[in-house]
């Protein structure tokens, strides 16, 4: 087994290397010290080729969610920076966001609207505007959720609905890069299960999906990669190849068990 | 881009239950407002008429110009005056003219029917006051705050959308999914008006059509506000804690507090002191005449007709002299009332139009003709009918009569053939009230105007500004 423990061994693959050019997702050196003085993100450096699911793997308050916020420009990096298909986000957003679909932890959408009006103004938003409604039914019946439920006001929606919803939506930018933050949590084990299966056949079609998830379990299924995450570091990174089952989990359990002794 | 945030705002705003409910009870008020104002023109109406017609029957009878002693006109009721009441029930609606003199209006509505003086009329500036700006309020006051309450910011955000358009879209699309409706409803009380027997001229039409533009731009003030501040607050309770308490500053505590402090600020001599001063002069004069009076020696021929008649013009003459010297007092005193009272209205007008319902309220009772300037042009208007009346009267009875002039009268004793022929009333000049012309109208409205398109600016400028720098998490 050989697992990278540090960010170092990570930086050094990355800076300047020439895999950088082909990296759709690209985390460099990214750094993000709140107002308050919170080191949330501290040098994490990773790289997501196309066709490449990366899976973040920390618990709470690990700074997942900060480095999504930081691929989609809604906080700016205190040092570095986050590279959608090689455009810097904090200096091009409008640029880097046309590159990128994203689903949130928990997929929220206009209340008053169906299911198909709010795809439609979602996937104008992103930049597609020929879709037809017969599409829009396409995509839905892809992602699982039942012909009953298009022409219904997302009020009424369960969390795994809007989550079908949210992938539907990353699905119809059609953009080669998708972030998901936390996707799953919250799912009952058949709808993870499918969504899983709906990630793995997105990577297939040559999207680079991060996805951010504290289901060791899950990350284990999917990912191609992965970051384990700790107090704003990248603490381990290892190819799927590399990973050895309970290993993962034992390196896993280390970590967040020192995180939990810090916040006790 | 902007086109379809402008549409989803639209298609978010009228599908709710809350703005079917809400549309549904302005749109009653603002029918409502018309109905009333219509509903109130006719009265008046109806006791102008009666008004008048007693007015000259009280001439009946009378056979000889002399004993006409003074005259009643009235303020014919206007439909614009009806729908914005502004002073028009403060201030009375006839003036007693006598042919000299200073004016005075009596007989406001509120004083004939004190009733409706208790919760004031529900008229159109009251309503839309009201409704408008609490329509844009419920509506808009989570305008930014809500989507990121909702989490429908972050997704929006997570596509290629600049943020000027976007907010540039809400403001746009927001403002069209409330004021469209709105306007339909207020279409609709105008197509009222004249089903309901009031019919407008071409001007009272360009000046309501006015109005409704200043109710537009007053909707406008408490959208873009509402906007301004929801995107400064990231939680819609606050938002809309915030946008209450601006509501009740800027409709219901400043406007009144403005007036208190320029009556503090400013002392105007009451109208008490002012008459006092007048009544001194006044009897001073009358002693300083009687003594003339006793005086008074006729030519020495005997003739008692040339006698009372020179008499007669000695009296006049005495209250042409008098009157003179009254209104050289009078005008002093009254102009420097006057002078002080523009400064206090000057100054409780300024201070008030902090406040957009005030402003709001300035125009559109500018326009209704129903503003402060109201009372001024009804006395100005009923000055000018004096003189008319004066040199009536003269032409009748070779004198003018009013003003405390006396008069004495010789009846020829000799007879029956002297049979008295009623006088005719109707030869009497009519007073033709002409209301404030367009132009000052318009003229008078226009800073109001403005204050409200500055307001807009300003908070719409505030809600870019801010929402440039909003945090989209
Ligand atoms: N807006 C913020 N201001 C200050 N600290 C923050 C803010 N957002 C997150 N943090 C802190 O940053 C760290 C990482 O948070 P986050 O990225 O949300 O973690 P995760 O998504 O992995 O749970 C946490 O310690 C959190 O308290
Ligand atoms: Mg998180």
């Amino acid at each position: 087994m050989e697992t990278t423990s540090t960010n170092e061994a990570v930086t050094n693959h990355a800076v300047n290397s020439p895999s950088q050019s082909r990296a759709m997702l690209a985390a460099d050196n990214l750094t993000k010290r709140y107002e308050d003085g919170v080191l949330a993100l501290d040098h994490v450096t990773f790289e997501v080729n196309q066709g490449h699911i990366y899976a973040m793997l920390g618990g709470n308050g690990a700074g997942k969610t900060t480095t999504i916020n930081l691929f989609l420009n809604f906080i700016e990096p205190t040092e570095g920076e986050a590279r959608i298909n090689g455009i810097v986000t904090h200096k091009e957003p409008l640029r880097a966001k046309e590159k990128i679909a994203f689903v949130s932890e928990n997929v929220m959408l206009y209340p008053n609207f169906t299911a198909l009006q709010n795809l439609d103004f979602f996937a104008r938003l992103g930049g597609q505007t020929g879709y037809s409604k017969d599409d829009y039914r396409e995509v839905l019946l892809r992602v699982g959720l039942q012909e009953e439920a298009h022409n219904k006001r997302l009020k009424g929606f369960s969390k795994g609905m809007r989550q079908k919803c949210g992938i539907a939506i990353a699905i119809l930018k059609d953009a080669p890069a998708i972030l998901l933050d936390e996707p799953t949590s919250g799912l009952d084990p058949k709808a993870g299960f499918e969504f899983i299966r709906l990630l793995e056949s997105l990577r297939d079609e040559g999207k680079a999906i991060l996805m951010s998830t504290h289901d060791i379990f899950r990350a284990r299924d999917i990912a191609d990669t992965i970051g384990i995450m700790n107090q704003g570091r990248i603490v381990m990174q290892s190819q799927k190849s590399d990973i050895a089952g309970e290993d993962l989990e034992k390196l896993y359990m280390k970590y967040m068990a020192g995180y939990m002794e810090q916040v006790n | 881009m902007l086109k379809y945030i402008i549409e989803k705002e639209l298609r978010d705003m009228i599908s709710s239950t809350k703005f079917v409910v809400t549309f549904a009870i302005c749109a009653v008020l603002i029918l409502l407002a018309f109905y009333t104002g219509a509903q109130n023109y006719r009265v008046s109406q109806s006791q102008y008429q009666a008004a008048k017609t007693e007015n000259l029957r009280q001439l009946e009878g009378l056979t000889d110009w002399i004993m006409v002693r003074n005259f009643r006109i009235f303020l014919p009721p206007e439909p614009l005056a009806a729908l914005v009441t502004g002073i028009s029930n403060d201030i009375g609606r006839s003036v007693t003219v006598q042919g000299r003199g200073e004016l005075a209006t009596q007989d406001s509505r509120f004083s004939d029917e004190p009733v409706f003086a208790v919760f004031r009329f529900l008229d159109l500036d009251f309503i839309f006051q009201i409704v408008l700006s609490l329509f844009a309020i419920l509506f808009a006051y989570d305008a930014i705050n809500g989507e990121k309450e909702r989490g429908t910011l972050r997704l929006t955000f997570a596509n290629a959308v600049p943020r000027a358009q976007y907010i540039l879209g809400k403001i746009i699309g927001s403002f069209l999914a409330l004021a469209v409706p709105v306007l339909l409803a207020i279409l609709l009380g105008c197509l009222l008006l004249p089903l309901l027997g009031v019919h407008l001229n071409g001007d009272e039409w360009l000046r309501l059509g006015l109005m409704i533009f200043a109710g537009l731009l007053y909707f406008g003030v408490f959208l873009m506000l509402a906007v301004f501040i929801s995107s400064l607050t990231h939680r819609t309770s606050s938002s809309f804690l915030l946008l209450l308490v601006i509501w009740i500053f800027s409709v219901l505590i400043i406007p009144r507090t403005a007036v208190l402090l320029a009556g503090r600020a400013v002392d105007v001599p009451s109208v008490d002191e002012i008459a006092s001063q007048k009544n001194r002069l006044r009897s001073q004069l009358w002693s300083e005449d009687r003594k003339k009076m006793s005086e008074f020696k006729p030519t020495q021929n005997g003739d008692p007709q040339t006698m009372v008649s020179e008499f007669n013009k000695f009296m006049s003459e005495a209250a042409d002299e008098r009157e003179k010297k009254m209104n050289e007092l009078a005008s002093r005193l009254n102009e420097d009332r006057h002078n002080k009272q523009a400064v206090q209205e000057k100054l409780a007008f300024g201070l008030a139009r902090l406040s957009p319902a005030a402003a709001f309220s300035m125009a559109t009772t500018n326009l209704a003709g129903t503003s402060m300037d109201m009372k001024a042009h009804f006395l100005s208007e009923a000055q000018a009918y004096q003189k008319t009346y004066a040199e009536f009267m003269q032409s009748k009875t070779g004198m003018n009569i009013g003003g405390g002039a006396m008069v004495f009268r010789m009846r020829s004793g000799d007879g029956e053939e002297d049979v008295e022929k009623p006088i005719d009333a109707k030869e009497l000049p009519e007073f033709n009230y002409a209301g404030l012309p367009l132009d000052r109208v318009v003229g008078a409205a226009l800073p109001d105007l403005g204050i409200l398109a500055l307001f807009n600016l300003l908070f719409f400028a505030g809600a870019f500004v801010a929402f440039l720098r909003y945090d989209l998490r």
